[in-house]
């Protein structure tokens, strides 16, 4: 396995032993033994009501941003105990942040930095997921009323196969000057999308699932992925389900949105869906992911930038980290504390339009920030009180 | 020395069963001389050896659940419960300390908690008490001196004899005797210490005092009173003292210095 | 902490006008400098399930309940009459265990437990309230207070106790006449339960070590499988040091270098024992704050479990382990300044020394000392919005 892996400069055998044990078994598990993980089940950090959660605050604006989810979490009394792992370039941190995120189950993340075009470096956040085995990906497009976009009233779900297709990372030079790129479709990873899919679709109310893919041209890969789907969907009678073609999907998309409910994709066009959607709506700056595996689960921006060129000029956009960060809560089941800053956030967005320049506004990030808390202490929810 | 961890039963246990050992007694004095944050401790714990918590009978019941027993007779409390006694009038102590958790464990420390109550209307001349394990580990350390002789289950014994050898400045100083029916055992309880073996650094002190036990179990009292006196004298002297005390003896040193004046006493 | 500047001219010139323009910081928030002071929200307060339980408890609960009403402590208590020696009159578990679920927060005296059970009962009635709630970790904080002169000083260990098996499940039965056994039950999901809770506590507390203490030696089975629980878990963090210690061992080192001693895990019954040494070192059951935890609830309650009844009505009780167990509720709610405010305040009156309950040395009632730690409150600054 590993000796495919084969570098411009031939450094094997430093390959086999340098690499670190984590992204090793991953990579191996992943690929050689595309079975589901076998995790022993740890207990959960949950000590009084309150969640340890790990936060990894990554590069470029993410420590700035990770700062307004601790302020806000504050204000909100959110029963939240953060764990803040700073991730260098060491491949000791990368181990110890993902030791963490195993003994917390949860975390939430800026996107790292991997900081290295050298092949033998596989992207620390794909190393994460790997390793932790989050084949799923979401992301909510929901259009904010009051940001001024090409489209409205946009609903969208974008379920992503997070582990392997384009991003498996599998290249090698046959001859030189020729580059093979391999994409890797397992039919027990694109069995566990649909499910999640679908799953998805009937416990929360939506009609239809869109699979996109490219199977006229990639027949087997894609034709497995589309097959899996399709055999999935007969499980579920209620929800109607279609599939696209990767390149009319992105057409649809700019023209009629409306059209698509909950898509699921392989991971290179859940990459460029989602950033398409993103823009549809308003911007990087507004969405969150999600990203699940069977035990774990971690929070971040929607979109995978880092935005080191905005970092520290109070201008970059909090709501998509306070989005990610909410999305948390929600999942940790702190659901009035979700709501209460939910709606602030949507208040501040969509009623007093309090924007920063990425959505042609002129406010400052700590702008929003505050308009949020303040919202927050105006609001009459007061979750302690009521058991959820 | 017992291995942690898996294996088969501890051969102190098998010493102790086949023995029949079932009384643990360990005096912890304050030696003059030595100066630990306690002083004017004594101390006399005896321990139930026999049952409770150790009586080895273990077992994986499912996967990942271990069950283990701890075993309370009428017989063996009532053993150890009238030695405790029979041992405080022989050595003109003033109070025994029944130390149980009889509010948790109502049936197993009750029953041990009810012979010793049997005892003391038996022996009605010494003083009586009962306390709580808790009570005991939180007023010792505050003031040891209001108790006197404690006697107790297993358990609660190899804890609080310990503890109490920690007041007076360590397992090195105190000795211990095990009173059976079939014999007694006398022993010192530190470790091995493999580290100093054969370096002539050991301190022989805890040994010593429980051969002085021993004469004393024995009838020997006059020797016993002897070697005590020497082994104290020395200490308080502080002339040969071993590294654990602060001095810079051999073990030989101080060994020929206690004799040298159990010879002159002699 | 330009969130928290901006804040201030606003609660001077108590705007209501939300719209106005601000003072604005362009510098990044920090939120460690916001942390020292915190706002609250108006109007939010926090309710509290309050047992007062036996001996010197209630005069102990009136303590704190009167200082949190001369602070303007946000909090209500709903008070619970809950006891065992009292069973005609005590409130049936079920109330008082669905109120602790609904508030997840409760202030607990000591409950006395009896050496016979009312109606021949094993268990204790603190038992059940644990069992009925899942309190499975016991953390009792050993720290050294300032001003308080003992044999030891610096002492600063947390000792974390499995509370819901072990020796202290009540599973006893009389075999034969004159033999009672007594089970002792280890489960390896509640070992790694608590182990886990013991590193996640160090962890987020910023502690550098966690000491198992066990019997493996002996019981090999059963403390054996507590220690392999242990030692699987902490494999998972690497960043905090882990060593074992035998419990008599350990009890030894206890009174003659407790020092060396951070975060202590332990199964129930060397728990109890452990608690109880430690808390001796450092002035007694008056002074020391534990905590109970399970998933979702706390309950905050005293290291050392005496009731203290001899003392009962002779108002010479030392609240200060009620008050820092109070404190360390305040800081759990999301109230940290308050919770800050106690621990100052505390701290101040026995560094004075002036003031001193019998235990500690002084001649001061349980009354006079609580009005001391009343006058050294200073009122944090909150944030007022209108």
């Amino acid at each position: 396995m590993a000796a495919r892996i084969i570098c411009r400069q031939n450094k094997l055998i430093k390959t086999l032993i340098c690499r670190p044990q984590s992204t090793m078994s991953a990579f191996e598990i992943q690929h050689k033994t595309p079975l589901i993980k076998k995790t022993e089940p740890i207990p959960v950090a949950l000590y009084g009501g309150r969640h340890a959660v790990t936060m990894l605050p990554g590069g470029g604006i993410g420590p700035e941003l990770m700062s307004y989810v601790r302020e806000v979490f504050k204000y909100a009394g959110a029963p939240v105990d953060f764990e803040v792992i700073d991730i260098d370039p060491s491949d000791e941190s990368i181990d110890y942040a993902l030791t963490s995120i195993k003994r917390n189950g949860v975390a939430i993340k800026g996107n790292i930095e991997t900081k290295s075009e050298n092949t033998e470096i596989i992207s620390r956040n794909v190393a994460i997921r790997n390793e932790l085995d989050l084949y799923i990906n979401i992301v909510h497009c929901k259009s904010f009323p009051g940001v001024h976009a090409r489209q409205s009233n946009i609903d969208l779900m974008i379920i992503r196969q997070n582990t392997e297709g384009e991003y498996a990372m599998l290249e090698h030079e046959s001859v030189y000057g020729v580059i093979e790129s391999m994409k890797v479709v397992t039919e027990s990873n694109s069995e566990r999308v649909a499910r999640y899919a679908f799953e998805f679709a009937k416990r929360n109310g939506r009609k239809k699932v869109t699979t996109i893919h490219k199977a006229n041209i990639m027949k087997l890969s894609d034709g497995l992925f589309l097959d899996t789907s399709k055999r999935i969907a007969l499980e579920y009678p209620e929800i109607e389900h279609n599939d696209m073609i990767i390149d009319n999907c992105c057409m649809q998309l700019v023209s009629n949105p409306h059209q698509f409910d909950v898509m699921m994709m392989t991971n290179l066009y859940g990459s460029i869906v989602s950033n398409v959607a993103c823009g549809l709506i308003g911007g990087a700056g507004l969405l969150s992911g999600r990203n699940y595996g069977d035990h774990y689960a971690i929070f971040e921006p929607g979109t995978r930038n880092t935005g080191t060129a905005i970092a520290g000029k109070n201008i970059a956009n909090p709501v998509a980290m306070l989005s990610a960060s909410v999305d948390m809560l929600e999942h940790l089941g702190h659901q009035q504390h979700a709501t209460l800053i939910r709606r602030a956030i949507e208040k501040t967005i969509c009623e007093d339009r309090i924007h920063t320049s990425d959505l042609g506004g002129t406010a400052k990030s700590t702008d929003v920030v505050q308009k949020v808390i303040d919202h927050i202490l105006e609001s009459d929810i007061r979750p302690w009180y009521k058991r959820y | 020395m017992t291995p942690v961890g898996k294996g088969h039963r501890s051969l102190n246990l098998a010493l102790r069963k086949e023995f029949n050992l079932y009384a643990n007694v360990r005096p912890c004095r304050s030696l003059e001389g030595f100066k630990t944050l306690y002083d004017q401790v004594d101390v006399v714990t005896i321990r139930e050896n026999t049952e409770g918590e150790y009586s080895g009978i273990e077992h994986e019941i499912v996967d990942g659940v271990v069950q283990s027993i701890k075993l309370i007779t009428e017989e063996a409390s009532r053993r150890v419960a009238e030695f405790a006694f029979q041992y405080t009038i022989e050595n003109n102590r003033r109070k025994v300390t029944a130390v149980h958790k009889a509010n948790i464990m109502r049936m197993s420390d009750g029953l041990f908690l009810r012979c010793c109550r049997e005892m003391a209307h038996k022996y009605k001349e010494v003083k009586f008490e009962e306390k709580y394990l808790d009570t005991v580990c939180l007023n010792m350390v505050q003031d040891p001196n209001q108790y006197d002789v404690l006697v107790m289950p297993n358990l609660y014994g190899d804890i609080l004899s310990d503890m109490c050898a920690g007041l007076v400045g360590g397992l090195g100083l105190t000795p211990s005797g095990n009173i059976g029916l079939n014999g007694a055992l006398f022993e010192s309880v530190h470790g091995t210490a493999p580290d100093i073996a054969g370096q002539d650094k050991a301190n022989p002190t805890a040994l010593l005092l429980s051969a002085v036990m021993m004469l004393r179990y024995m009838q020997l009292n006059r020797y016993g009173d002897l070697i005590e006196k020497a082994c104290f004298d020395t200490i308080k002297e502080a002339k040969y003292l071993t590294g654990d005390l602060g001095g810079k003896a051999k073990c030989s040193e101080f060994t020929n210095e206690i004799c040298s004046k159990v010879a002159a006493a002699s | 902490m330009s969130l928290v500047t901006r804040q201030l001219p606003k609660l001077l010139l108590q705007t209501s006008q939300v719209t106005a323009s601000r003072n604005i910081h362009s510098s990044i928030a920090n939120s460690n400098a916001a942390k020292a002071d915190s706002s609250e929200r108006e109007g939010t307060r926090i309710k509290c399930t309050l047992i007062p339980g036996d001996g010197v408890g209630p005069e102990l609960v009136a303590s704190v309940a009167s200082l949190f009403k001369n602070t303007g402590i946000p909090v209500d208590f709903e008070n619970y009459f809950f006891s065992e020696v009292n069973p005609t009159l005590s409130t049936n578990l079920e109330d008082v265990a669905s109120s602790i679920e609904r508030n997840r927060v409760c202030l607990k005296g000591i409950l006395a437990s009896p050496d016979f059970g009312y109606l021949g009962e094993l268990q204790t009635l603190n038992m059940k309230l644990r069992n009925a709630l899942d309190l499975y970790a016991n953390v009792v904080h050993v720290k050294s207070l300032p001003g308080v002169k003992r044999r030891h000083e610096n002492i600063d260990c947390v000792i974390i106790r499995e509370q819901t098996e072990g020796e202290y499940s009540a599973l006893e039965h009389e075999s034969v006449k004159g033999v009672v056994e007594c089970l002792k039950i280890v489960t390896a999901k509640k070992s790694q339960r608590i182990a886990k809770f013991a590193f996640d506590y160090a962890i987020k507390n910023k502690r550098k070590k966690v000491t198992a203490v066990h019997k493996a030696n002996i019981m090999k089975l059963g403390d054996g499988l507590f220690l392999r629980s242990c030692e699987e878990m902490a494999k998972l963090y690497p960043t905090i040091e882990f060593e074992k210690m035998i419990v008599d061992n350990c009890t030894m080192q206890m009174v003659s270098n407790p020092q060396q001693f951070d975060v202590m895990v332990t199964p129930n019954l060397y728990g109890n024992i452990v608690d109880n040494l430690a808390s001796g070192l450092v002035g007694g059951a008056g002074v020391v704050a534990g905590a109970s935890y399970s998933a979702n609830c706390v309950v905050f309650e005293p290291g050392a479990r005496h009731t203290f009844s001899e003392a009962v009505g002779k108002n010479v009780a030392n609240p200060t382990a009620m008050m820092l167990c109070a404190a360390k509720l305040l800081n759990h709610v999301n109230l940290p300044q308050y919770g800050q405010m106690i621990r100052d305040a505390v701290n101040k009156v026995l560094l004075d020394g002036k003031v001193r309950t019998k235990d500690l040395g002084g001649q001061a009632s349980t009354q006079e000392y609580t009005f001391a730690v009343i006058a050294n409150c200073k009122q944090p600054q909150i944030q007022q919005k209108k």
